[in-house]
């Protein structure tokens, strides 16, 4: 190689995680792509097709639908619960650190045991309905109900953890000195929020709300354990169709693979696109 | 005036939060403690059926509280298979995060200090595993790694790698930015080699961090589901494969929240182990904190 040795070491370092990293994304994509085009099939013949596609384009598009309506609804209330929890941590003192505390126990709390105990917590002879002392038949169907309910909530219990750390991370290296400055002018509590906070916090808000959006997009077991079987969302009509028997199934299971693909990297990359366009990076 | 000195025993610097300029006061005060509950609230109460639920052996439906407290359904989630679930869980998140975090860390370094060819490029690949669905990849994934006949524990732990690299390589692009490289050229003026260089002097002023890529990588381990369930085959059953077959069922609530609370457990502890270590060096060292670091 005739790279100069400080770029070949740096190369070296560099490319394990590299290596990784394209094989799964680029080989992922790739044999999804060419699953879904009946061009890597399990057994018979090779054939190009979109049947995969066009053959079940009303049920793809219903899926896409439920599934970007969950997460913008999840998005939406963790970002707003992110704020504030980010907000009280910067605040400092007590307040502050029990919201740190809790919020970083949340974090670490696995989906699939979020969606059980959410489950537990909703469901119509769980806990909330005995308190309430409400009888099963008049609890909401917020677990397996029309709306998501219990879904959604879980997404935004956990993600509003996420948001809330990530944007207080960056308010604590970066804005605290300016909320001083702006205090010791004479700026209120409420124009140092609009005119201090909100600015130096928004690139790193709308990076993690994407982040949120897409793992909302692309996620199976919550949607799986507190949703209902018809309609389904994108992931878990892919993983009923890859484990189907029938030998269709897998082109089809890999054409929403594709398709939630798409979305999510059109998403983030807009979202990335976006904020370092505007002028508030940096 | 004497300035007011933190808790952890540091001295209050200009720029630090809580300071008595944005202190809140009256109805302020009464909001910040009203929003506190509140978010606490959000944050605990999902948590709560699981701590009564662990102990009940019945709990018949309009009842407030357990109709009859006990252990049972710590015994028949053992039965059905914690012990081991929660072995495989360990290693699984163990062995992620000890691969995932010294090659975030060296593609970090590399792109912090070195020269990468075509560094915004590399940048993205290593971001893009985050916008990537994990059922998406592993769909595709599972027949090229059934067809290149990789074990499936080998592709199970390459996909969760991957899928961790982003958040260890962020963090240590972060830690590296703030990094003094005066340090470890002093040390290699004053004779020292690139090894203990390496082991002398960078790790320790990386260690924080690398704690910190380390803790996201085994959380990435830690909490999936669908990586494991697609790729792993059935082989390799982890604590939330065996909590989600015992949800999807109906009368397993006690099981459920014991298997709950040992998948919750484990990495709060880590994180409070990590939050003691993390404290003590800021307090030995408060006056020789490295000045020549303020340079950013």
């Amino acid at each position: 190689m005739s790279l100069p040795l400080r770029s070949r070491r740096s190369t070296l370092l560099v490319l394990p995680a590299l290596v990784l990293a394209v094989f799964v994304v680029a080989g992922g994509v790739g044999a999804a792509t060419l699953q879904s085009l009946g061009l890597m099939p399990l057994i018979g013949p090779v054939r190009l097709s979109v049947d995969a596609y066009t053959g079940q384009a009303g049920a793809l598009l219903g899926a896409l639908g439920l599934s970007l309506a969950i997460a913008a609804a999840s998005t939406v209330i963790a970002a707003l619960v992110g704020v504030g929890t980010a907000l009280l941590i910067v605040g400092g003192r007590w307040c502050g650190r029990i919201v740190a505390v809790t919020s970083a126990a949340t974090v670490t709390i696995p989906h699939l045991i979020g969606a059980a105990t959410v489950g537990l917590l909703l469901a119509d002879s769980g806990v909330l309905a005995r308190m309430f002392g409400v009888p099963p038949e008049l609890w909401p169907s917020l677990v397996g109900g029309p709306w998501w309910v219990a879904v959604v909530l879980e997404y935004a219990w956990k993600e509003s953890a996420f948001i809330g750390l990530v944007v207080a991370g960056t308010l604590i290296t970066r804005v605290a000195r300016f909320d001083e400055a702006a205090a010791l002018l004479g700026a209120g509590r409420w124009k140092r929020f609009r005119f201090v906070m909100l600015p130096l916090a928004l690139p790193a808000l709308a990076i993690s709300s994407a982040i949120v959006f897409v793992y909302t997009l692309g996620s199976y077991e919550v949607a799986w354990l507190l949703g209902r079987t018809y309609p389904e969302p994108l992931a878990v009509m892919a993983l009923r169709l890859f484990n189907s028997a029938s030998l269709t199934a897998r082109p089809e299971a890999a054409a929403a693979a594709v398709l939630t693909t798409a979305v999510s990297f059109l998403v983030v990359g807009f979202c990335f696109w976006a904020v370092r366009k505007s002028a508030v990076w940096r | 005036m004497t300035p007011p000195v933190a808790r952890t025993g540091r001295m209050r610097l200009p720029g630090d939060p809580g300071s008595t300029l944005t202190l809140s006061r009256g109805s302020g005060r009464l909001v910040r403690v009203v929003s506190t509950v509140l978010i606490a609230g959000w944050f605990l109460l999902p948590l709560a059926p699981l701590m009564v639920w662990a102990f009940a052996n019945q709990w018949s439906f309009p009842a407030l509280l357990p109709t009859q407290w006990g252990f049972e359904g710590l015994g028949s989630a053992i039965g059905q298979g914690a012990l081991p679930a929660l072995g495989a869980s360990l290693t699984l998140s163990l062995v992620v995060a000890a691969i995932a975090t010294p090659i975030g860390a060296m593609a970090a370094r590399a792109l912090t200090f070195g020269a990468v060819p075509w560094p915004r490029t590399v940048s993205v690949a290593l971001l893009a595993p985050i916008a990537l669905p994990p059922f998406a990849a592993v769909m595709g994934l599972n027949v090229l790694i059934l067809r290149a006949s990789i074990p499936p524990a080998a592709g199970l732990v390459l996909v969760l790698v991957v899928m961790a690299i982003p958040y260890t390589t962020f963090t240590m692009r972060v830690a590296y930015a703030a990094h003094d490289i005066r340090y470890e050229e002093e040390a290699r003026i004053l004779g020292a080699s690139r090894w203990s260089v390496l082991w002398r002097v960078q790790l320790p002023l990386v260690a924080p961090a690398l704690a910190r890529a380390a803790f996201l990588a085994f959380l990435v381990g830690w909490s999936d589901y669908v990586v494991t369930v697609v790729v792993g085959g059935g082989e390799i059953v982890t604590l939330p494969l065996v909590t989600a077959s015992l949800a999807a069922g109906i009368g397993n609530d006690a099981a459920v929240a014991i298997l709950s609370l040992s998948a919750i457990v484990p990495p709060l502890a880590l994180l409070a182990l990590a939050g003691l270590a993390g404290r003590r060096p800021d307090r030995a060292s408060s006056s020789a904190a490295p000045s020549i670091g303020e340079r950013r």
